[in-house]
């Protein structure tokens, strides 16, 4: 009995709030869709990656830490064309070291990860081993110091996640990272 | 392309910058053996192909939990779709890009001028929200690797006090004004930073960020999802759009036996009784249980009255 009383006002209540959220949910469908086709003006089918400016870059040694990956993506690269092929390199030879050869002690590199090699007399030319690299940025700034620069820090994107928010840049001191064409992934020096 | 000015510029403090960095203070030898220099290297960047198969697998997970929550209603199916998301979206694709983040870039579109946001980043924002207006949060229950990981780590809920449920509900839209300010002065990307759980899908993070992602899973085994209920700032998005939303799960009324043992089961504290609505089992119309689960807002089922 008291179904019978009760039922009939249920269908058009229901259809009343039903209708209104047809229409709304219609709207917000409207809107979400027109926001997403406004801000694709502002899209770039090509992606951008994170590189950092070597010109910029003062080597404070964040790049090793603060990356998301370790040991960071972050490694030094050598521009042979600025390079002097030192005897006594100011990145890789310790200021401190008794002997300009190649014994561990007299290396700058935490990691060992510069191999010298000897090309004629007085040449010697230096290679950085990437896999040991782990961008501490030392041997960087005793060439920037002590040599021509030619050492320098860059993103490898060989082994860059490309972060949505690089980690590095938030906290590099002098804002050396930017995000770069992802054809062109790199900011090198001496080229 | 250039505009004389900044060419004058340019040429100016170029010396400036170099000097600082790169002086030639040795000359570059003339060797006398045949020796050349070696090329530098520069590994190309990683296949960007992987970011549309990202929006291809998410469309097609969308659609998947939509259909296993609301014509499968099968559970097993959501937890398997979030073990899959927690894999790929989480583990291997290392929590980058992800919907949760992507209202950032978004918002950086559109107040930073130089900022251009990529398509697939861009999809990420929109589609769940549309799929969202279809069929409820289907992205939270099994797409977002974020929500899948505190899922798969639910071990015995606790029910909140209402009053608690909705204080702390408000915190999401604070720290969605928060991350969309901040965005949009270009000052970071505050839900970046915070990701608890971007660690451990890198494997690797500072110490301070894997313990706050250790606590939230830790204060996750008792109340269920906390960074979905209490700190998602696109949840406050999803939970707009699930508001509106076409179909939802619901409790099917025709079965309903009003035991309400549910309202109790339920780890989020989604279904509530709520007034108006038929149940032809017991003829019962006094107040009815919805599922809301997981979102804060969804309709009532309405049962159909008998002929
Ligand atoms: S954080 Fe900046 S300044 Fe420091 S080493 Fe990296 S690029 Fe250079
Ligand atoms: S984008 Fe991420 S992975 Fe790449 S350098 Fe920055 S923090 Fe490291
Ligand atoms: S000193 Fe640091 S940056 Fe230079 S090669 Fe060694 S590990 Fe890499
Ligand atoms: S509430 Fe946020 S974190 Fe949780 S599942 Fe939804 S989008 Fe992901």
């Amino acid at each position: 009995m008291t179904q019978a009383s009760t039922t009939p006002a249920q269908p058009e209540k229901l259809t009343r709030s039903g209708f209104l959220r047809r229409w709304l949910g219609g709207l917000s469908l409207a809107l979400v869709a027109g926001l997403a086709g406004a801000t694709s003006w502002k899209s770039k089918r090509k992606t951008q990656v994170w590189q950092l400016d070597p010109h910029k870059c003062v080597h404070c040694g964040n790049c090793e830490h603060a990356c998301v990956l370790k040991p960071s993506a972050v490694k030094a690269v050598h521009a042979y064309v600025l390079c002097g092929y030192c005897k006594l390199c100011g990145g890789y030879h310790h200021p401190q070291a008794k002997n300009l050869d190649t014994a561990a002690e007299s290396q700058l590199c935490p990691t060992g990860a510069i191999k010298r090699t000897f090309i004629e007399d007085p040449f010697y030319e230096y290679t950085i081993i990437e896999e040991k690299c782990i961008g501490c940025g030392v041997c960087v700034k005793g060439c920037s110091q002590f040599g021509n620069g030619s050492l320098f820090l860059q993103v490898r994107h060989d082994r860059c996640v490309n972060c949505n928010d690089c980690a590095i840049a938030r906290v590099c001191p002098v804002q050396a990272f930017r995000l770069v064409p992802a054809d062109e992934p790199y900011l090198l020096k001496g080229v | 392309m250039r505009n004389p000015v900044t060419l004058i510029l340019t040429a100016i403090s170029t010396p400036v910058i170099l000097a600082a960095q790169t002086v030639q203070r040795f000359p570059r030898p003339d060797f006398e053996s045949d020796y050349s220099a070696p090329l530098l290297t520069a590994p190309a960047a990683r296949w960007f192909g992987w970011e549309y198969l990202d929006v291809l697998l998410l469309i097609l997970a969308l659609a998947l939990a939509g259909h296993l929550a609301l014509r499968r209603r099968s559970r097993r199916g959501l937890l398997a779709l979030a073990v899959f998301s927690l894999l790929y979206f989480g583990f291997w694709r290392q929590g980058c890009i992800c919907a949760v983040g992507a209202s950032q870039n978004v918002t950086a579109a559109w107040f930073q001028t130089e900022y251009l946001i990529p398509l697939p980043v861009l999809a990420f924002f929109a589609l769940p929200l549309l799929f969202t207006l279809f069929h409820g949060r289907t992205f939270c229950a099994a797409v977002c690797p974020l929500g899948a990981i505190q899922e798969l780590t639910v071990w015995r809920p606790v029910k909140l006090p209402l009053w608690l449920n909705h204080t702390l509900g408000m915190l999401p839209w604070v720290y969605l004004c928060l991350a969309l300010l901040f965005a949009a002065t270009g000052t970071g990307f505050l839900i970046c930073r915070w990701d608890p759980f971007v660690g451990f899908f890198r494997l690797g993070a500072p110490l301070s960020m894997l313990l706050f992602g250790a606590l939230i899973l830790a204060v996750g085994l008792f109340v269920a999802r906390p960074y979905c209920r209490f700190l998602c700032p696109y949840g406050v998005l999803l939970g707009l759009c699930s508001r509106l939303a076409r179909r939802h799960v619901t409790i099917t009324p025709a079965e309903c036996v009003q035991c309400r043992l549910c309202e109790d089961a339920c780890p989020f504290g989604a279904i509530q009784a709520r007034p108006g609505v038929y149940f032809p089992a017991t003829g019962w119309r006094g107040t009815t249980t919805t599922w809301r689960w997981p979102c804060k807002w969804s309709r009532p089922m309405p049962g159909h009255p008998p002929d």
